[in-house]
């Protein structure tokens, strides 16, 4: 008696035997077990599991995305999470301002002297309003005015040092005060979900600016 | 049959990723990267060449993103693409001549264990071991009709060949794979000591 061969058996796992095939297989023990051994194979690969990445595979992909353009940071009230976020008020606005005004000033002061936190946090302090329209307003404000500072900060580092490139190890330390004064916060009020928002942006922030001074491109 | 089951959020999230919210994109790869990073990681058969094959996913499905207008999964469109990266880095790759030359197990080789391992983890990895050594097309159409269940117009519509080439193939690289398996299991068998769970398929 000639078997099926292996190529038949393979095809018998997902259609049916012709009369002879069928009738072989009732006979031939072998042949029938060897089926059998096809239809377990065959069902162990559609039950493979997912396979993860690698650890840091999204680091990676990041950095690429960045240089093909493909990637933009949100703004600044999207990536708090506050741009529809209802119940934050005055109080939030104000401490938002006052990091965002206290860490540009801290930058800034590392570098040159002209531009203290005095003078940029000073305009970045619209608090103590109380509706949440202002209080929105108050945080655009600041995260524009912070943006211009850069900026500025930028031209004249450029002008003066003949370098366009800002420290970006100044910046890691600055957010690393920020990181810190996050987790302070969150310390004492674990559930507000403003502190925990303005942590993980600091801490995203941190992360990535640690990634820019290992690959030692510029940042700004 | 796939129906379009893209939810709300999912369209919201694509929608932001496909503007380059970085956030957004972000959360599409956490959602799938395991099943894209699998699938490419089958059809490389390599761990280095798949985390590269399936960076070059991720780079033309954001890059395609604009162009996604929801007639298919989401899920369904991003595997396509790493299946045809995949595929194309294969080529390119120029390492299907060494594939096809199949591998045999041969002593000392490092193969799964049978040690005191659950047995649907050992089967797994003595079928992640086979998959390895099958040759490149072959392997291809395995992967894509056994493991991902796309039909043989599918996969004739990806790799560009017939289906009934690809039923060929499948039956080949079936027969492949039981070959390599059974010798593993002779192997097992024939060793002192061993047998702690085995897994006979």
């Amino acid at each position: 008696m000639q078997h099926l061969t292996a190529e038949t058996l393979a095809r018998l796992v997902d259609e049916e035997p012709t009369e002879a095939e069928r009738a072989h297989l009732a006979s031939c023990a072998p042949c029938a077990k060897e089926l059998a051994g096809y239809g377990a194979q065959t069902r162990a690969l559609r039950s493979l599991p997912e396979i993860l990445p690698p650890r840091g595979d999204w680091g990676v992909l990041e950095a690429r995305l960045r240089s093909e353009g493909l990637v933009r940071d949100p703004g600044l009230l999207a990536r708090l999470g506050l741009g529809r976020a209802p119940g934050w008020g005055g109080g939030a606005a104000s401490l938002l301002c006052f990091g965002l005004g206290g860490f540009s000033g801290a930058t800034l002061a590392a570098r040159v002297g002209q531009a203290g936190p005095a003078e940029v946090g000073a305009e970045a302090e619209p608090a103590g309003t109380e509706a949440l329209d202002g209080a929105e307003a108050a945080v655009r404000m600041a995260e524009q005015r912070y943006v211009e500072a850069m900026t500025r900060y930028r031209e004249l580092a450029a002008r003066s040092g003949g370098t366009a490139q800002i420290d970006p190890i100044s910046r890691y330390a600055a957010l690393e005060h920020l990181v810190l004064a996050g987790q302070a916060a969150v310390r004492q009020a674990p559930g507000d979900p403003y502190l925990n928002g303005l942590l993980a942006s600091a801490l995203a922030e941190r992360e990535a600016t640690a990634r820019l001074v290992s690959s030692g491109e510029g940042w700004f | 049959m796939e129906t379009r089951a893209t939810t709300t959020t999912d369209d919201g999230l694509i929608g932001l990723a496909a503007d380059g919210d970085a956030r957004a994109i972000r959360a599409l790869y956490d959602r799938f990267s395991p099943r894209v990073y699998a699938v490419v990681r089958r059809i490389a058969g390599d761990d280095d060449l798949a985390q590269d094959w399936a960076q070059e996913a991720w780079i033309r499905a954001i890059r395609a993103l604009p162009t996604f207008r929801g007639e298919a999964r989401f899920s369904t469109w991003l595997h396509r693409i790493a299946v045809n990266a995949a595929l194309q880095a294969l080529r390119k790759a120029e390492t299907r001549r060494r594939r096809e030359t199949p591998l045999p197990a041969e002593p000392g080789e490092a193969h799964p264990s049978i040690e005191a391992r659950p047995g649907d983890v050992l089967l797994r990895e003595r079928i992640a071991w086979a998959l390895d050594r099958i040759p490149a097309r072959m392997r291809e159409v395995l992967i894509l009709h056994d493991v991902e269940g796309y039909t043989h117009e599918d996969i004739g519509e990806v790799l560009g060949i017939a289906p009934g080439t690809s039923k060929s193939q499948l039956f080949k690289a079936r027969a492949k794979m039981r070959d390599l398996l059974g010798s593993l299991e002779a192997e097992e068998s024939t060793r002192p000591d061993r047998g702690v769970e085995t897994c006979s398929i």
